[in-house]
């Protein structure tokens, strides 16, 4: 056992043998060690799943007790949580290790909550305006990609140009989503905040019709091209147009920008993306009776897998079929059935989208299963590529721009793209998160500095956290509005109210970040763990005291969320 | 005041006065009458103290040291089987230096069995590190009992005042209690200064390792050696406040001229201090040891100077041995130049009556031609098979 | 380590907001269940406390002279007079009017077998002490042998499992039963793998006005057999199993208890533990064993009510549930 006389100085025998409180502190057992507890921050599969790059378990720590700390944790990654707290697709959730518990958090609700809260008490971004003499960047195209573009050059110092073909700024967020998802007072708002940080918009400047691309390069130390997608898809079928054929994108922008839409009766919108079931919805808001939603994907649902459903958000298209809308998923249009010019219905035939013996997937239709559906319009909303015009020597012979991990387009120094101009792009969020990587990118790009090769560290699984700590609990119920109390205007779903997204923000596990549960501090054997009233320099409240410490793996072993762990003593 | 007391109310008395704290019993013929006293005197609200009724004798020493430690006067006694019962105990308590008091009232030990008096049980112990004062009278009991806690808390060592069993206790007989404000005067509060206590908290009891404890032996062998100052000087200041002795660590009686000696302890001085005026011939000092722990090597060695003979007599043996007193004696008297033949004698074994003509019979053995090297006198083999003789 | 960041390490330590009755430096085994418990247990009695231990794994570890952990007054005499030393301290401070508490500690050894007797005693005269047993299930500081407190069919040096005998051959002794037969006020069971519980019912104990006694389930690493990293985790399956009941005795009567609401088969604790390892062999031996065990836990559970019935998480008051910012409670 060690029984040693003191290796210190010698000492006096005490009457009786007695020893003074604490004395044993004079003996490190630290050196019995072999293995030494340490903190790892590990990334949390919120943070790695998140398109625009937020850490959701940073902001859920601060939710309850400091609500615009959260916010302001928030947009320290996107500058418009009100606007992606209502349209993201929330793969966080999808990710989250909560789920694979009970429910995954409700973090989308609760990063609406936190954009709600900073517009109600005009929070303004934990940043300073950049100064005057700063250095200039040109950001081409308003939409949710160029704001966080000029925003994040914004905080790294840099003065913005926003240069907007529109008149006003927003882009899609502004144009193609309709109110009862994303109110326009929300949108206004929050791009009202964000261009108050020092950035120059420029409205009705279309690249290539009032500047060029060459003059930008020379005028400004880079240039991030957001400019959307804003050319429709060619759509035929068998090479038969009809007359009247509308695109979907261009209705829905319509109808949200002056409020008409023509009369329809029965109508088949093709394509299963958010354009398409969203015009279906407004179509159905304004009376028109039967409303088709056309797709060879499948409907989004439990059990589907991402590459086979409807790209569409699950949500909206559930909210659709509620609302009355068809949805005809594993369907393509093989005939248009004409009248004249007039179509009076379409022949539908089962369809899926599978694997091909070279690897790539494509959709099969299968022949027997005809059937004639009757409507007296079609309506393409299948995508849409980039417009060239202004950016011919930039986008060559491709459809989107082909940017390399930052950002920076492949085969032009200096010249950026991100937002639904880019290959892979699609999203709001993948946008906002385009707009930051750039951001910093440029940044590293002005400055001469090499990009630090650094791959996203894999984040920490369900089977690396100790549930034993953890309670069931139900998730936030989110409430939307009755089918038969819907309509176009209103937004449809309700938020959470603080009690509630201060009991949701509990369920957070906290993945691979303290949450300074006092777990380890209390199950230390050799008070060897001691705790800090402020933040030590690891970001936590605990330190090993490693004088001390004999290496037993408690800690590590009963933290409830993987912060610690046992390394080979040095 | 004089009272007319058995000596076990006599000695709750003393122990009264000396306002223990924490008293504990557990109930052995024939201590048993100390600690009933003490319980009458705590329910009349004369003594104001926790009595704690333990369940064996280990627990009752347990109690006293743990109350020690804490900050109580405190107090206990026990008998034969109870004294070996707390064997452990008290190797403890004299180690952990805790100065506490305990009455043994001296008995034989089992087996064979028996309730009468001899002093087995607390020579058994001798080697435990208390301070043992045997006391001759119950007026030295009372005495006695009183110099006890104030040697052990100015020594930090535990004291045991030995009493003969039945002989002394259960005798009734004119004693002078003190009063109150005399033993006030004399003994202090308690203090111990190594008190447990929340503001200075230390750690009792600890391991100690090869490295230190022949250091911790002798510092406590040392603490016993020097207590016999300690021992002393009680007596005095004892005397000066009631006027009577104790007899210190040694007390010799008798003719300076006498060349016989008798060295004995505990009651049986009193039997041989009244034989000495029956038999005045031939003249013998009465040697009367009363602290046997510590050892007074040097006044016995004095006391011998000038004897011829020296008889001890004791009330306990060392199985497969002798005498115990006896060895120790001789022990101290090696290597002086003309010490006196000693003659060594066991006797009132198990409570076999020691009458006035003993006297005469051990001085007559100080004249035999051989000295007696130890035998227990009074066997009478007729008693026993051929066998066992 | 620079040396200014040294000592603002030992101020850290000195500022702790928690009561640290039992400091580091110690000599316990890495993860051991009993130095866990004791650090547990002064914590939550706090530093107005006498605590008095019996010989024992914890008094050895902790108090090799010159040094001891302890930052409480602490007394340790022998291996069977804990209660009997806690009870005169108890009385000392009664004779004296101060209000300082009694803590005994003893470890099964001094509780099961050899102190029963003076523990007895302190709980029949009702002495406002704590009785803290440490259960470790043997003779752990002597070298693992067994006490009447081992578990049936547990391997120790005495209780060897050969080919003549699956290990201990007696059952663990009913201690609660004989402590519920003294009627003191308040008794109970706690583990270390349930931290807040366990101070919980320190507070409880030492809040009543007389005797109460505490048996806490301390894994040992070494004796038990396995890493010291799941101490927590093997007393946490003792819990969840039913091998281990945890209650809240008054007056003798079970006023309260910890429900499982996922009970777990005894394997999954057994098969942890070295001492246990010999009743994997598949033999039909074994086999009996194993039933056996498991049917003095489901007997645990039915006799004492553990299964959990209702769907409150908060069943087991939150002791086992973490919160952001520490535990509010315990």
């Amino acid at each position: 056992m060690g029984l040693k006389t003191p290796s210190d100085a010698l000492v006096t025998l005490t009457r009786g043998a007695f020893a003074h409180a604490g004395s044993s502190l004079g003996l490190k057992t630290g050196d019995w060690r072999v293995t030494r507890p340490v903190h790892v921050h590990r990334a949390s599969p919120c943070h790695n799943a998140c398109p625009a790059g937020e850490n959701p378990q940073a902001y859920l720590a601060l939710v309850e007790e400091d609500p615009r700390a959260a916010w302001s944790k928030l947009v320290s990654a996107n500058p418009l949580p009100a606007v992606t707290g209502r349209v993201c697709h929330h793969p966080c959730e999808s990710e989250c290790n909560r789920g694979r518990f009970d429910e995954p958090v409700a973090i989308h609700a609760i990063e609406r909550f936190l954009g709600d809260q900073a517009i109600e008490h005009g929070w303004d971004y934990p940043a300073a305006k950049p100064p005057p003499d700063a250095l200039e960047v040109a950001v081409v195209g308003a939409g949710p990609a160029g704001l966080s573009a000029a925003y994040h050059l914004s905080r790294r110092g840099y003065l913005v140009t926003l240069f907007e073909a529109r008149s006003e700024p927003g882009g899609l967020l502004r144009s193609a989503i309709p109110a009862y998802r994303l109110p326009r007072s929300v949108v206004e708002r929050e791009i009202e905040r964000l261009l108050s940080v020092g950035i120059r918009l420029e409205p009705n400047r279309r690249l290539g019709r009032d500047m060029i691309l060459a003059d930008l390069e020379k005028s400004f130390r880079a240039v991030f091209l957001a400019p959307g997608a804003e050319r429709g898809r060619e759509w035929s079928v068998g090479g038969v147009v009809p007359r009247d054929l509308r695109n979907g994108l261009e209705l829905l922008q319509e109808w949200i920008s002056i409020g008409s839409l023509p009369k329809y009766e029965r109508v088949a919108i093709i394509g299963g993306g958010n354009t398409s079931v969203d015009l279906a919805r407004v179509l159905k808001f304004n009376g028109v009776p039967e409303v088709h939603v056309i797709s060879f994907r499948t409907r989004p649902g439990p059990g589907v897998s991402p590459d086979e459903a409807m790209p569409a958000l699950a949500r909206e298209v559930k909210q659709a079929i509620e609302e009355g809308v068809i949805i005809d998923d594993c369907r393509g249009v093989t005939r248009l059935i004409l009248r004249g010019e007039q179509v009076v219905g379409v022949e539908l035939v089962h369809m899926k989208k599978l694997p091909q013996p070279d690897g790539t997937r494509k959709p099969v239709a299968f022949e027997g299963t005809e059937t004639v559906l009757r409507v007296d319009h079609v309506i393409p909303a299948i995508g849409e590529e980039v417009e060239p015009f202004g950016m011919e020597a930039v986008l060559g012979a491709n459809r989107f721009f082909a940017v390399d991990a930052e950002g920076q387009v492949q085969g032009c120094r200096g010249i950026f793209a991100g937002g639904d101009a880019r290959l892979g792009g699609g999203t709001v969020s993948d946008a906002v998160g385009d707009g930051r990587r750039a951001a910093e990118a440029i940044d590293r790009y002005i400055r001469g500095v090499a990009l630090a090769a650094k791959a996203a560290p894999p984040s920490i699984g369900i089977g690396e956290l100790n549930l034993n700590y953890f309670d069931h609990a139900p998730r936030a119920e989110i409430r939307f509005l009755a089918p038969e109390e819907r309509n176009a205007e209103a937004e449809i779903e309700a938020p959470l109210g603080a009690g509630e997204v201060a009991r949701e923000s509990e369920r957070c596990f906290s993945c691979g970040e303290c949450m300074t549960c006092d777990n380890c501090w209390t199950l230390c054997p050799d008070n060897a763990v001691l705790k800090t009233m402020e933040t030590a320099s690891d970001g936590s409240h605990y330190v090993f005291d490693y004088d001390y410490c004999k290496g037993c793996g408690l800690c590590a072993r009963e933290c409830p969320v993987g912060f610690i762990a046992m390394v080979d003593e040095p | 005041m004089l009272e007319a007391l058995e000596g076990s109310a006599a000695i709750a008395k003393a122990v009264a006065l000396c306002r223990p704290q924490v008293l504990s019993a557990y109930p052995i013929t024939p201590q048993t009458h100390i600690v009933e006293n003490l319980a009458s005197l705590v329910a009349d609200g004369q003594l104001r103290a926790e009595m704690v009724s333990v369940e064996s004798e280990f627990s009752a020493a347990s109690v006293v040291l743990g109350a020690a430690a804490c900050g109580s006067r405190a107090y206990t006694a026990s008998s034969a089987q109870g004294i070996l019962l707390m064997t452990e105990v008290l190797y403890n308590v004299a180690g952990l230096r805790v100065p506490v008091v305990l009455t043994c009232a001296n008995r034989a030990i089992s087996a064979p069995v028996s309730a009468w008096n001899d002093q087995q049980d607390s020579m058994s112990v001798r080697d435990a590190g208390w301070i043992q004062l045997y006391c001759a009278s119950n007026q030295e009991a009372v005495d006695t009992t009183i110099q006890a806690f104030r040697i052990a808390e100015r020594c930090e060592l535990p004291v045991m005042v030995c009493v003969d069993g039945y002989i002394l206790t259960h005798t009734l007989e004119p004693i002078d209690i003190p009063t109150q404000e005399q033993v006030d005067a004399f003994l202090p509060p308690y203090r111990f200064s190594r008190m447990l206590d929340p503001l200075r908290p230390i750690s009792i009891g600890n391991l100690v390792t090869p490295e230190y404890y022949a250091e911790a032996r002798y510092a406590h062998h040392q603490a016993l050696l020097r207590a016999k100052d300690e021992i002393e000087a009680a007596d005095r200041d004892w005397a000066k406040v009631c006027g009577r002795r104790s007899g210190g660590l040694l007390s010799v009686e008798g003719p300076d001229d006498a060349r016989i000696g008798i060295l004995t302890i505990g009651s049986v001085l009193g039997t041989l201090a009244d034989a000495r005026e029956e038999y005045p011939d031939p003249p013998a000092k009465l040697l009367k040891l009363r602290s046997m722990r510590p050892f007074p090597a040097d006044a016995i060695r004095h006391a011998c100077r000038g004897l011829s003979d020296l008889v001890v007599l004791e009330r306990a043996l060392s199985m497969g041995s002798g005498g115990i007193i006896g060895a120790e004696v001789r022990s101290a008297l090696f290597g002086e130049p003309n010490p006196p033949r000693v003659h060594n004698f066991a006797a009132g074994l198990g409570g076999r009556d020691m009458p006035l003509e003993i006297y005469p019979r051990l001085l007559k053995a100080a004249e035999a031609p051989e000295p007696t090297r130890f035998a227990i006198m009074d066997v009478e083999l007729q008693k026993l098979p051929e066998t066992e003789r | 380590m620079a040396a200014d960041e040294k000592a603002s390490l030992f101020e850290l330590r000195r500022a702790q907001p928690a009561f640290r009755g039992l400091e580091a430096g110690h000599l316990a085994c890495q993860g051991c269940g009993q130095a866990l418990g004791a650090r547990l247990v002064t914590e939550a009695a706090g530093p107005d406390v006498i605590v008095a231990n019996a010989t024992g794994c914890l008094e050895v570890f902790t108090t090799a002279w010159p040094r001891t952990a302890w930052r409480v007054p602490w007394i340790h005499s022998l291996f069977e007079n804990a209660p009997a030393i806690a009870s005169g301290i108890e009385a000392a401070l009664k004779a004296q009017g101060r209000l300082t508490k009694v803590v005994a500690m003893g470890g099964d050894g001094g509780t099961f077998d050899i102190g029963l007797q003076a523990l007895s005693g302190m709980l029949e005269r009702n002495h406002n002490v704590l009785y803290v047993c440490f259960d470790n299930e043997a003779y752990m500081n002597t070298g693992i042998q067994r006490s009447s407190s081992t578990p049936h069919a547990a391997m120790t040096t005495t209780s060897p499992a050969g080919k003549a005998r699956m290990g201990k051959r007696h059952l663990k002794k009913d201690l609660l039963s004989i402590i519920a037969a003294h009627h003191i006020p308040y008794a109970a069971t706690a583990s270390v793998a349930y931290p807040s519980d366990l101070r919980k019912k320190v507070r409880r104990g030492l809040e009543i006005e007389g005797a109460a006694f505490l048996l806490v389930h301390s894994p040992c690493p070494l004796g038990w057999g396995h890493d010291g990293a799941l101490t927590v985790e093997v007393a946490r399956l003792a819990v969840e199993t039913g091998v281990f009941p945890m209650l809240e005795m008054e007056r003798g009567d079970v006023v309260a208890v910890m429900q499982i609401r996922n009970v777990r088969p005894v394997t999954d604790y057994l098969k942890l533990q070295d001492r246990f390892s010999h009743l994997f062999d598949e033999s039909p031996e074994a086999r009996v064993e194993l039933e056996h065990l498991q049917a003095l836990a489901d007997h645990h559970i039915e006799v004492y009510g553990l299964r959990g019935t209702s769907p409150d998480p908060r069943d087991s008051e939150g002791a086992d549930t973490v919160r952001r910012g520490g535990l509010r409670w315990g």
